[in-house]
């Protein structure tokens, strides 16, 4: 285990000063703060709910978009199944939030922007 | 709307208001304009069924989904699935291009004649093309993109907004039940923009120059500025991408429609 991470309850294995270390966490930030030309004023919010989608599938961020992806001659490519697992895994954290539909779509939103910004296509569905 | 105007408006709209309903008879106006199109042999390849996305049952939408197509899918109430029949010229055997002399259309005065359909058109050149499926594909299919073309300015003409997608072509042929030589091409999807009509600016095209010559391939064609001006005033060349409001206006779609950023 890197130091600075240990295992949180309810089985994340990042802590919070490491999680927004990791370079897929810093990728996605520096992505929404291009997008938006400064950084989200709920970023903070944003991160929290990412943790917990961490601790949900039991991942580093990092190790979710290394699942996601792999090197093949002449570039990066998707892998297909890991990508459709972990976007059913975003319906069902989605799904377990607490609040409205609305309020749900929006946590599920934040993992699929982290997806997103870090090269892994991902849709959301309409709702709210 | 001018011609030009339409053509100037005409850009992919990605963004559509759910649950706006559009009128039949516009769609059937967006119908009516693929069929005038231009088509080799006057053969007619183009093929389209209209979908209704809320009566299209769950199982069946989301087996049309592809991963890039998934949420314009969901948001465009209308969906129109076009296909290529390649089968249509063996079937009709150059009896359109009968009509075609009838009406006066192709006239001795270019050579035409019935015997020249009926003997030569048909057996030595169009008969034979079906069965070289790679060149026959090509023609055919060019032919359906300019009635798709005319079909996408008639949605902009009536006020809507539409993109082409490409639909999965297994699943589309599944869903739909269509005959084995359709060939699957494009969904357009239909609906009122939910977006500004310039929906971020004109989108940025290759330079002039590199795409037209004139004479042979080392002249580029001279783009005269006064004509790009007149086309400008008559909204055709429109206000290019990106426009300094559209980060806000995704922004606020996102928010709206409840969508990642």
């Amino acid at each position: 285990m890197e130091e600075g991470r240990g295992k949180e309850e309810g089985g994340a294995a990042v802590t919070k000063a490491g999680f927004s270390d990791a370079a897929t966490v810093r990728t996605w930030v520096d992505g929404l703060r291009e997008q938006w030309g400064e950084e989200p004023g709920d970023m903070a919010d944003r991160l929290e709910v990412f943790q917990r989608f961490c601790a949900f599938v039991e991942r580093e961020p990092d190790a979710i978009i290394e699942e996601c992806s792999r090197e093949v001659e002449g570039g990066k490519r998707i892998r297909i199944k890991k990508r459709r697992f972990y976007s059913e895994k975003i319906d069902e954290f989605q799904a377990s939030m607490d609040g409205d539909a609305r309020a749900q779509a929006r946590a599920g939103n934040v993992v699929r922007s982290f997806m997103i910004h870090n090269g892994i296509f991902m849709q959301g569905g309409v709702s709210g | 709307m001018e011609f030009k105007e339409v053509v100037g408006r005409r850009r992919s709209i990605r963004f559509f208001e759910p649950d706006k309903p559009v009128e039949r008879e516009k769609i059937q106006v967006i119908l009516e304009t693929a069929r005038l199109a231009s088509c080799a042999v006057n053969a007619h390849w183009l093929r389209a069924i209209v979908v209704d996305r809320d009566k299209l049952p769950p199982d069946k939408l989301n087996q049309l989904k592809t991963p890039v197509a998934a949420l314009t899918l969901d948001l465009a109430p209308v969906h129109i699935y076009f296909f290529c029949d390649l089968g249509v010229v063996k079937r009709i055997k150059g009896s359109r291009l009968r009509e075609l002399v009838d009406v006066g259309a192709l006239a001795p005065t270019h050579g035409w004649s019935h015997k020249f359909v009926d003997e030569f058109v048909y057996p030595q050149i169009l008969e034979p093309m079906t069965n070289n499926l790679q060149g026959y594909l090509a023609a055919a299919m060019a032919d359906c993109g300019g009635a798709a073309q005319n079909a996408l300015l008639a949605a902009f003409d009536e006020g809507l907004g539409a993109c082409l997608n490409t639909p999965n072509p297994v699943l589309t042929k599944q869903v739909f039940g269509v005959p084995d030589d359709w060939v699957s091409l494009w969904v357009m999807l239909v609906g009122y923009p939910a977006e500004s009509w310039e929906a971020g600016g004109q989108r940025p095209r290759p330079v002039f120059e590199e795409l037209y010559f004139e004479g042979d391939i080392n002249t580029p064609f001279r783009r005269d500025s006064g004509v790009v001006e007149k086309l400008k005033a008559a909204g055709m060349i429109t206000r290019p991408a990106p426009l300094p409001e559209r980060r806000q206006e995704i922004m606020q779609l996102a928010e709206r429609l409840n969508l990642p950023m």
